[in-house]
């Protein structure tokens, strides 16, 4: 088998591209796409630890299932939210959303 | 051998996905190659031998979010032609980079016990239900009313006010 | 009733004070008869304290009581009595004296304003100093002694309508803090290397060599500061003249026959100590000389005739100092006891001459008093020539038993000096009497309305005249023994020293001499109506006349000092308090936080995608942290 440490940095990979999304771009959905790319990322380093280091071999895997539902509601909630946003301002770019500034 | 080119052809393909989301011109080919890189994820569980995770990881991701995503998409309008980039580009990059640095180097550097050969074939079913809903039962409940005020939230959120 | 309750004799005015204090106002009279009560009671009491002690005998030489104040730890005050031969004797000065101004002083105050607070300090002034002199402890000395200092202000500034009296209450006060601030640094230091305030413990410590020699004069002569400054010896002298600014039984009381004897006082009951640092002995003789002499000089061009007292008494102090330096406590508490009587019969006599004169004190507007003032000016000739040294009067004895011990412990250049100290004394009184009560007036209005006072006012100066005519007496062991002492007043105030005293009748002889050579001289200046010798001779010599009429320049001295060095390190002190520390410090750390926020606001863009850059930075600072420290 692939040892543990390719999926470590696999994950790593994942995790940064999706951070470099939620920082570099400017649409709102698109910064979601990126924080679900992340989400997927730390289950699947949680998963790859359970599976070579536990010796039940299933704890990361129910966290992984946390992960997810979490994951779900939460894009869910933020999907309503940018729709509101697209509503009040025509737009959906998260730049020009700045009134809470000095 | 045979998993070990598999492993690799999905690691490609997480990763090419996962380049083309945030890279892409067009939000809809992210939304797109997203649905790609969850699903490749998915294929990596599956070597893993945790096939419910597997599976869930395809349902919910694959089934719900993404058609989320793409049902928002196409409710505010987007479409391609603005610029892409913000403003924080070149040093959102480099904090990526360097993110990856750490955790690479990290990841690499760390010894880690156990070793990889002797694994079961599967874990039996109930062996994970015996564990989401005894031991861990309290935050599985925990998380289904997370759902529900996540539903109710959204609901008041996206809905239209009377005039 | 007996010594040991001698606590009594403060006490009695301390709670008078606080009952005129509060209610003076609305007592019959204004209460001056309740305050002539309380110092009558103390001055009865001190004699059961009296019998008291020399009942209990000889070899008893203290008589104590003390009662817990503050037990802090190892750190104990103690609020205690002791009294000695020399406390017997002060107590009864300073009841008597009192006694005296208070009774005086109903006569003299009359329709003045503020009259029951007068009485209040008043006795607050005698419990002060009836507590100084008790005092079993430095501590307790020195809270009477501050308390005494207190009460001198308030009485030299009492008409502070008066631009100067307000003046002349500062300068008193501020020229003896300086002295306390010696003092208090005396006594601290007495206290760390002997671990005690008590001054019984501290005597016996410094016998037994506990203190180091440097040590011990460096803590003494920081105590005879304080001394100093309260007796206003030189150079402290400044503030006793302009004391007089206070109505006039304060001068007699105050600053003639208590308050200003407390650094005599303190200084005989520490003497002990004092040989036992024996550099300081010289010291202080020097100092009493050079007092003695220089405001000899300055009495003689003074025109207000209780400036001229003023002047007399810090030279009267400076011969008490004197007879301490020269190690014999009992000339110097004898001069002290003598000078008290005939020193506040002098003052009272002014006063007397002042009322009588409505207001008067200038000795050019005066002159002739005799005919119209027949009660005072006697009194005040007996007073002037017990201040001269005339026998068979009080002065004379206490001043030939000073100058008796200076010539014995220094020698004939001490009694050179001091004896011409006693002409001067005896110049400049004579000069004061001729110009106040002989010749004919000068000023014929002021003559008119002359009229000899009220018995409130002559009483005490006959009561005052008779004691300063016989206690010289006391010195002879017969006259002691008759009223009950064992020995005379040597034999009872340092019942170990009888032989210093035996009558020498060559210094007697010199003695009068002496004053009769002052006499002299001031009578051929001054006799008769004009004065065209003392003019005659202010015209041949006026760089001399002018040095002394401003009484040497030491006040403009001292001003110049006070302007450039006292105001300057002021002004040092206000600049460093104004930029320092305040706009520094104080603005300026308000300052650099408002400034701080106002630079970190620009970090609220209110753009979420900063926001989530500020996370992710944070997160991978963390992380490389992290990796560092973990290598």
């Amino acid at each position: 088998m692939v040892p543990l440490e390719n999926y470590l940095v696999l994950s790593a990979i994942l995790f940064s591209l999706g951070v470099y999304g939620v920082l570099a771009r400017r649409n709102a959905v698109l910064i979601l796409m990126s924080v679900e790319l992340m989400l997927n990322a730390v289950s699947l380093n949680f998963i790859a630890f359970s599976v070579y280091l536990d010796p039940d071999r299933i704890l990361g895997a129910i966290f992984a299932v946390f992960v997810i539902t979490v994951a779900a509601a939460e894009v869910g909630l933020a999907l309503a939210i940018v729709i509101r946003l697209f509503r009040n301002r025509a737009t959906s770019n998260v730049d020009e959303a700045a009134i809470l500034k000095w | 051998m045979a998993t070990e080119v598999l492993w690799w052809i999905f690691a490609g393909g997480i990763v090419g996905a996962s380049l083309g989301v945030v890279f892409s011109g067009s939000v809809i080919h992210s939304a797109i190659f997203l649905i790609l890189s969850l699903c490749g994820v998915g294929a990596m569980y599956a070597l893993l031998m945790v096939e419910f995770l597997a599976l869930v990881q395809f349902l919910i991701y694959g089934g719900a979010v993404t058609v989320l995503i793409l049902l928002a998409l196409k409710l505010t309008r987007m479409g391609s032609g603005e610029k892409i980039n913000g403003r924080q580009a070149p040093v959102g990059a480099a904090v990526a980079l360097a993110l990856m640095a750490v955790l690479i180097s990290v990841a690499v550097r760390t010894s880690w016990p156990g070793d990889v050969s002797d694994r079961p074939a599967n874990i039996a079913m109930d062996l994970i239900s015996q564990k989401l809903f005894l031991d861990f039962g309290a935050p599985f409940v925990i998380a289904s009313v997370l759902l529900l005020v996540a539903l109710v939230g959204a609901i008041i959120l996206a809905r239209q006010e009377d005039e | 009733m007996g010594a040991e309750q001698a606590w009594l004799l403060p006490a009695v005015p301390a709670g008078v004070f606080v009952l005129l204090a509060l209610f003076g106002r609305y007592l019959p009279r204004q209460g001056d008869v309740v305050g002539v009560a309380a110092i009558g009671t103390s001055f009865l009491l001190f004699f059961f304290v009296l019998v008291d002690y020399v009942g209990i005998g000889e070899g008893a030489d203290l008589v104590l009581k003390s009662w817990a104040w503050s037990d802090v730890g190892e750190f104990s005050l103690r609020f205690g009595i002791a009294v000695d031969p020399i406390t017997i004797v002060m107590l009864g000065v300073v009841t008597s004296v009192a006694l005296m101004v208070n009774i005086f002083s109903i006569g003299y105050m009359k329709g003045e304003a503020r009259y029951y607070w007068f009485f209040a300090v008043l006795q607050l002034f005698a419990a002060s100093m009836l507590m100084l002199v008790l005092a079993d402890n430095l501590v307790l000395v020195y809270v009477s002694w501050e308390l005494v200092g207190v009460c001198s202000f308030l009485l030299i500034g009492f008409y502070w309508e008066k631009r100067s009296a307000t003046e002349a209450a500062k300068k008193a006060f501020v020229t003896t803090r300086i002295g306390d601030v010696g003092l208090l640094i005396g006594i601290i230091l007495l206290w760390k290397e002997s671990g005690t305030f008590n001054i019984e413990e501290i005597i016996r410590f410094a016998e037994h060599g506990g203190y180091g020699s440097t040590y011990l004069t460096v803590a003494m002569l920081f105590v005879f500061l304080g001394a100093m400054g309260k007796s206003a010896q030189f150079p402290f002298h400044v503030w006793l003249p302009d004391a007089m600014e206070g109505p006039t039984p304060v001068s007699a009381l105050i600053h003639a026959a208590t308050m200003v004897v407390a650094g005599v006082y303190l200084v005989a009951r520490l003497l002990p100590v004092f040989e036992v640092a024996g550099d300081t002995m010289l010291v202080i003789t020097l100092v009493g000389l050079i007092t003695a002499v220089l405001t000899g000089f300055m009495a003689f061009a003074q025109t207000d005739i209780k400036k001229v007292l003023a002047y007399s008494t810090v030279g009267q102090l400076g011969f008490m100092f004197v007879a301490l330096g020269s190690g014999a406590p009992s000339a110097a508490m004898f001069h002290l006891m003598t000078h008290a009587f005939f020193k506040s019969l002098l003052f009272l006599g002014s006063g007397s001459v002042i009322i009588a004169t409505h207001h008067n004190q200038d000795m050019s507007k005066l002159g002739g008093m005799w005919k119209k003032l027949p009660i005072t000016g006697t009194t005040f000739l007996i007073g002037s020539a017990a201040l001269a040294g005339v026998v068979p009067l009080a002065g004379f004895w206490s001043k030939d038993e000073v100058l008796n011990a200076a010539n014995h412990h220094w020698g004939v250049w001490a009694l050179t000096i001091a004896g011409g100290a006693a002409v001067m004394t005896a110049f400049y009184t004579t000069r004061l009497f001729i110009r106040t009560f002989l010749g004919a007036p000068r000023d014929e209005h002021v003559y008119e309305h002359t009229k000899e006072p009220s018995w409130t006012m002559t009483g005490p100066l006959v009561f005052l005249a008779t004691l300063a005519a016989v206690s010289g007496f006391f010195v002879f062991e017969g006259f002691g023994t008759a009223l009950g002492f064992p020995g005379g007043i040597t034999q009872f105030v340092f019942l170990e020293e009888p032989e210093k005293y035996s009558i020498n009748l060559g210094l007697g002889a010199l003695s009068l001499a002496i004053a009769g050579l002052g006499i002299a001289i001031g009578a051929w200046i001054y006799w008769g109506n004009s004065l065209e010798r003392s003019t005659s001779l202010a015209q041949s010599y006026p760089w001399a006349y002018r040095w002394l009429r401003n009484k040497f320049y030491f006040d403009e001295a001292y001003q110049w000092g006070i302007d450039h060095l006292v105001l300057g390190a002021g002004y040092v002190a206000a600049w460093f308090d104004r930029y320092v520390v305040n706009d520094t410090g104080v603005n300026g750390s308000g300052e650099m936080t408002s400034w701080g926020g106002f630079v970190l606001k620009f970090l609220q863009t209110g753009r979420v995608p900063n926001y989530a850059m500020g996370i992710a930075l944070g997160v991978v600072g963390l992380a490389f942290a992290g990796l560092m420290v973990r290598g």
